[in-house]
């Protein structure tokens, strides 16, 4: 696969100089510069929200640092998970002494690292939270939930803990309005084309020109069946029918729709996809608080799109809702 | 680390040439890794642990006043280098290594099945992973099971290179049963797991 790109090894760092450089409201920060946070840092008086992860998923992670969003992010190399000194120093940028919700998804080595950065901290006397994207449907079944992986659902997280921590809730309450959201959450992926890691020979999978992988995570690692390729409505009806399928006990009969792309795929085809999202949910007697349709959470030149719906309550709809502002997201 | 067979101890120096030994081992058996990992997860475990023991060969240890301090700056050289969970294991190891041997110049080959052990503990308590799963946990057991009443290098060089082959073959047909793999299970039997042939690989083709 082609790339533009200098030194393979050069990848995050020359990436995050233009990120940086086209977008003045984040600051690169850090020993290593592994961290992005907001111009000018904490505020004094707010609960910090702190993330991180690997690179290779832009807008996330570091693009979610702004106004009602995060307050800084640790970042690692393409799908690897960001260092410890990074974890660390990223709670320290969002820590405006109320105390830091670390938010991010559950991967092992991110898990690893900011456990101990926090650990570490403890002793510095900077308290935290940690609450973990747990949103792949298809990463884990609905009995071992905790085990999931967090994928695209996780921006909907910090929209409303964001909100919360912006709008001065306590470091406990905003570590529960990211909770219940991670709680109502539910993404699946599918992929028509794989991606390739920057310092490897070959692409991460090879799928045939007729077959997609359903269950794709934002790795570029293997989903978890293959099928034939359908119509893109055949697709979102049987993406629809497992996500429901997978609703939360109670849920409500009102959603926030993400419909993200994962790297390659035109927004033609995700509007396509949108339409009978929109149609399927009104057949079943669900309302759309609020559609998302864009690249929010990517897998660098992966082909597919994942649907999200996160099941609002008043709460969560308000909170979504509430102004914010990064470089790829904007709520007036 | 030295090719004489002798019963000499375990200290700094060896350590430092254990490192690059590996970082050459690693190098050549980058993409041979990455393909292993593409399989199952997302292809970057040879990039990754190229690059992990490549900071660790170039840290200098020299000055170490001991094998605690030299396990340490590794630790810190390793934990720079990457946050992959892999990755992270390994620096956990090498936390629990330096917490170990704390204020010893030296240690015997017969204190490193013990060592090794520690190391494990340490890498289930952070990781969360069982043994059996499928993991370099399982390869590390086997190596520490395999070092015990070992007393010379030579020795203890084939018993673990043995020990962490046989895990190899003896998980190849079974099923992952924590990460990404275990989604597919029964995809992953047949397949090596990465880490373990990583760990394989160090063993037999590098320190």
């Amino acid at each position: 696969m082609k790339k533009f790109m200098n030194r393979p090894a050069d990848y995050v760092d020359e990436m995050l100089d233009g990120l940086v450089a086209a977008h003045p409201s984040l600051e690169r920060c850090g020993a290593s510069r592994r961290v992005i946070r907001r111009a000018g840092g904490a505020r004094p008086g707010k609960v910090g929200i702190a993330s991180g992860g690997g690179s290779g998923h832009l807008p996330l992670f570091t693009g979610y640092v702004g106004h009602g969003l995060l307050d800084s992010c640790s970042i690692g190399n393409v799908f690897e998970g960001p260092n410890l000194e990074s974890c660390m120093e990223a709670i320290q940028f969002a820590d405006g002494g109320r105390g830091v919700l670390c938010l991010y998804g559950n991967y092992g080595g991110d898990r690893m690292n900011f456990d101990m950065a926090g650990e570490m901290l403890e002793a510095e006397g900077i308290v935290t939270r940690t609450v973990l994207g747990t949103d792949d449907i298809a990463s884990a079944g609905p009995d071992e939930a905790a085990k999931r992986r967090g994928v695209a659902g996780l921006i909907l997280a910090y929209k409303t803990a964001g909100a919360a921590a912006e709008a001065g809730a306590d470091l406990d309450d905003v570590t529960r309005i990211a909770a219940k959201t991670v709680a109502a959450t539910r993404t699946i992926g599918v992929a028509l084309a794989p991606c390739q890691v920057p310092t490897a020979s070959a692409p991460t999978f090879s799928l045939g020109p007729d077959e997609i992988e359903m269950g794709m995570g934002i790795h570029g690692e293997p989903g978890i069946w293959r099928d034939r390729l359908k119509p893109a409505d055949a697709l979102v009806d049987e993406m629809l029918e497992r996500l429901i399928a997978d609703a939360p006990a109670g849920a409500s009969d009102r959603v926030v729709v993400l419909v993200n792309g994962l790297g390659a795929t035109p927004l033609e085809e995700l509007f396509i996809l949108y339409r009978r999202v929109a149609s399927g949910l009104g057949e079943r007697g669900i309302s759309v608080a609020r559609p998302l349709v864009g690249a929010f959470v990517t897998s660098m030149e992966m082909a597919g799109a994942s649907i999200s719906l996160c099941f609002v309550d008043d709460e969560l709809e308000r909170l979504i809702g509430a102004p914010a502002s990064c470089p790829f997201w904007i709520v007036p | 680390m030295s090719t004489t067979t002798t019963n000499a101890a375990i200290t700094v120096e060896l350590l430092r040439n254990a490192a690059c030994r590996a970082h050459d081992a690693m190098r050549r058996n980058e993409q041979r890794l990455n393909e292993a990992d593409g399989k199952l997860g997302d292809g970057d475990t040879g990039s990754m642990l190229a690059r992990l023991t490549e900071a660790l060969s170039r840290a200098d240890i020299a000055q170490a006043e001991d094998l605690g301090a030299a396990f340490a700056l590794y630790a810190r050289a390793g934990s720079a280098a990457t946050g992959s969970s892999l990755g992270t294991l390994l620096v956990t190891a090498l936390l629990a290594a330096s917490k170990a041997t704390k204020g010893k110049t030296a240690i015997g080959w017969n204190e490193l099945s013990p060592l090794v052990g520690a190391a494990l503990e340490a890498m289930i308590r952070r990781g969360g992973a069982s043994l059996g799963d499928k993991t370099i946990l399982d390869a590390v057991h086997a190596v520490a099971e395999a070092l015990r009443e070992v007393s010379d290098q030579a020795t203890a060089r084939r018993l673990a290179a043995e020990a962490a082959r046989r895990t190899l073959d003896d998980f190849r047909d079974k099923p992952n049963r924590i990460g990404r793999a275990r989604m597919f299970a029964e995809r992953s039997i047949g397949q090596d797991d990465p880490g373990m042939l990583a760990l394989c690989i160090l063993l037999s083709d590098g320190p």
